[in-house]
């Protein structure tokens, strides 16, 4: 009897330290979430006083093929997988390349060129869009500049394609690669040294011992830094938004600033939100697929 | 003789990346010391030939301009700190309890913040916003900071941590008779203090930079963060005005690249923490 209540009471004093979290977990991203799907099921207009309920509507007109919002969603939708198909490779091969090189320099200079790699990661990525505006203009920017100098014509980096993907991938790249590059030169690390030694006594090469040896090593990383940049990409927002606009045209628009524009400029925040459950959907189902294609069957997640 | 050639070629290309990585950013800071006339040139110029503070006072200091930066500024970090301290302190308190007290349903508990983590913010931003219209909480700190406390992030980050927390610590201090509230406040705080920093640095550095959310819940132009500041200068009056443009950009990099620096060993933890687990 005693013992219960002793529990009891210990069970509840436990409770008490996750009571601040769970509050705001509940308030800002739970409830959020049904509140979500909620507006979803509605005919919901920033400006009107009522907002009828409309079912799975929002969501049948975005696959309703033709319609307008199904343009959007859709169009938007192929931008987004543009930027992701452009971007996503070269995170991964570039963050990589970096990490081996960092790891192939005398110990001494190493974490200079580390830090220096890893310096715009910290940097907003407004700050990046209107900085890598200025350098890539077409004629007072940089970047043209220095071309002419080189005998070859401006370019117009921002308002032409491709070089309106190229400019918004290279700014990306250049802004968040350190964060990959981190994560692969812990992972490369990591492999254990009596492998390459082994392997240097079969005399292997440098490109067989990364074949063989580092690649099937990192695996795991490589999987985890694959899905991160993926799920980063999807998100793209203040690149295009700052530097192109959307431009030339609306080529560049991607999926996120097609639910701004639909919310606060359209201020149909019902068909809105549904078009953000489904982006939402897609990126989780496009990491669950990345994740089973790439794990192999004796689960070396850990 | 080989082996000598193959560093230095190596050393050579790590310069010229390096070079790919500053460049932009000493190009910012060169412009923002010239007029507009001569940023508008263009040219190879990195000296400015007419060197020049005014876009600085001007964006600091000129009267009746539409530029509180000063505003942003403070805005940015107090947001920052608020948020990071309320992170901080909830995420460690839960942490540890899920990890080492008896909490009734823990595992599941767990298990529900943990598979939030997949969930992009693109889903709960306009609930968000319309939560905090609703209650008339729009363009307050309020909306700045509190969304930022859901992410379960820092849960997890030190969930790992108390995992592996030796218990003979614990075993100590309940023999000297403590509550479970004097053994975290003085024996499990104290030597989580590293783990605590990594999150701090993490947590300020998304808030700071954080540029959709702000955007969207902010639309006084007192109630800006220094990053969507900046982009309604960029859209607004200081538009191809890129000496005033480069200032301003200046000006908002310098505190953040300052923390990262300090930070930086902290944040690499964080990061390779979280990356392998």
């Amino acid at each position: 009897m005693y013992n219960q209540k002793t529990t009891l009471k210990s069970k509840f004093t436990s409770f008490l330290f996750v009571v601040p979290y769970l509050f705001l977990f509940i308030s800002f991203l739970f409830f959020p979430l049904l509140y979500g799907i909620y507006i979803s099921f509605h005919d919901y207009n920033l400006l009107s006083q009522e907002n009828p309920f409309i079912g799975l509507e929002n969501y049948m007109e975005i696959f309703s093929f033709g319609s307008s919002l199904s343009d959007l969603f859709f169009e938007g939708l192929w931008k987004t997988i543009q930027f992701v198909i452009y971007s996503v490779p070269l995170l991964v091969i570039i963050g990589l390349g970096l990490a081996l090189l960092l790891n192939s320099l005398p110990g001494k200079i190493r974490g200079l060129f580390r830090t220096i790699y890893f310096i715009p990661y910290a940097i907003s990525v407004s700050v990046i869009s209107i900085l890598f505006l200025w350098i890539l203009d077409t004629n007072s920017g940089l970047l043209n500049n220095f071309l002419m100098k080189l005998g070859i014509s401006p370019i117009a980096w921002l308002t032409e394609l491709p070089y309106a993907w190229i400019s918004i991938v290279g700014a990306t790249i250049w802004w968040t690669i350190g964060f990959n590059m981190i994560i692969f030169i812990n992972a490369l690390n990591e492999v254990p040294e009596e492998l390459y030694e082994a392997s240097s006594i079969d005399g292997a090469g440098a490109w067989s011992n990364f074949i063989h040896i580092t690649l099937p090593s990192i695996r795991p990383i490589m999987l985890f830094v694959v899905i991160t940049s993926t799920i980063a990409s999807f998100n793209v927002y203040g690149q295009p938004y700052l530097m192109t606009r959307g431009g030339p045209g609306d080529s560049t628009e991607v999926l996120l600033m097609s639910i701004v524009d639909q919310a606060f400029n359209q201020r149909e925040l019902g068909s809105a939100s549904a078009m953000a459950i489904l982006m939402a959907l897609i990126m989780i189902v496009v990491s669950i697929i990345q994740f089973k294609i790439s794990s192999p069957k004796k689960q070396g997640g850990n | 003789m080989k082996q000598y050639g193959k560093k230095t070629f190596l050393i050579i290309l790590a310069t010229v990346i390096a070079a790919i990585f500053l460049i932009p950013l000493l190009w910012m800071i060169s412009t923002s010391f010239k007029n507009d006339f001569e940023a508008i040139a263009g040219g190879l110029n990195w000296i400015p030939k007419d060197f020049t503070w005014e876009n600085y006072t001007y964006t600091l200091f000129s009267q009746g301009v539409d530029v509180p930066i000063f505003t942003w500024m403070f805005n940015s970090i107090f947001v920052g700190i608020a948020g990071t301290v309320i992170i901080v302190t909830v995420d460690a308190m839960a942490a540890y309890a899920l990890a080492r007290l008896d909490v009734p349903f823990k595992k599941t508990l767990f298990s529900i913040f943990i598979s939030t983590l997949m969930i992009p913010f693109v889903i709960t931003f306009l609930p968000l916003y319309m939560q905090f219209s609703n209650l008339g909480l729009l363009n307050t700190y309020a909306a700045l900071i509190f969304p930022y406390t859901a992410n379960a992030f820092g849960v997890f980050l030190l969930f790992q941590f108390f995992k592996g927390f030796p218990k003979e610590l614990e075993e100590a201090a309940v023999l000297d008779g403590a509550n479970k509230w004097k053994i975290f406040t003085r024996v499990v705080i104290p030597s989580a203090r590293p783990i605590m920093w990594t999150l701090a640095i993490f947590s300020f550095m998304q808030i700071y930079n954080d540029f959709l959310w702000p955007l969207v819940a902010t639309n006084s132009p007192e109630m800006r963060t220094i990053t969507t500041g900046i982009a309604v200068m960029q859209q607004g009056s200081f538009v191809s005005s890129y000496g005033k443009l480069m200032a301003l950009t200046t000006i908002a990099t310098v505190p953040i690249l300052i923390i990262f620096l300090i930070g930086q060993k902290q944040l690499i933890k964080g990061i390779t923490q979280t990356g392998i687990k």
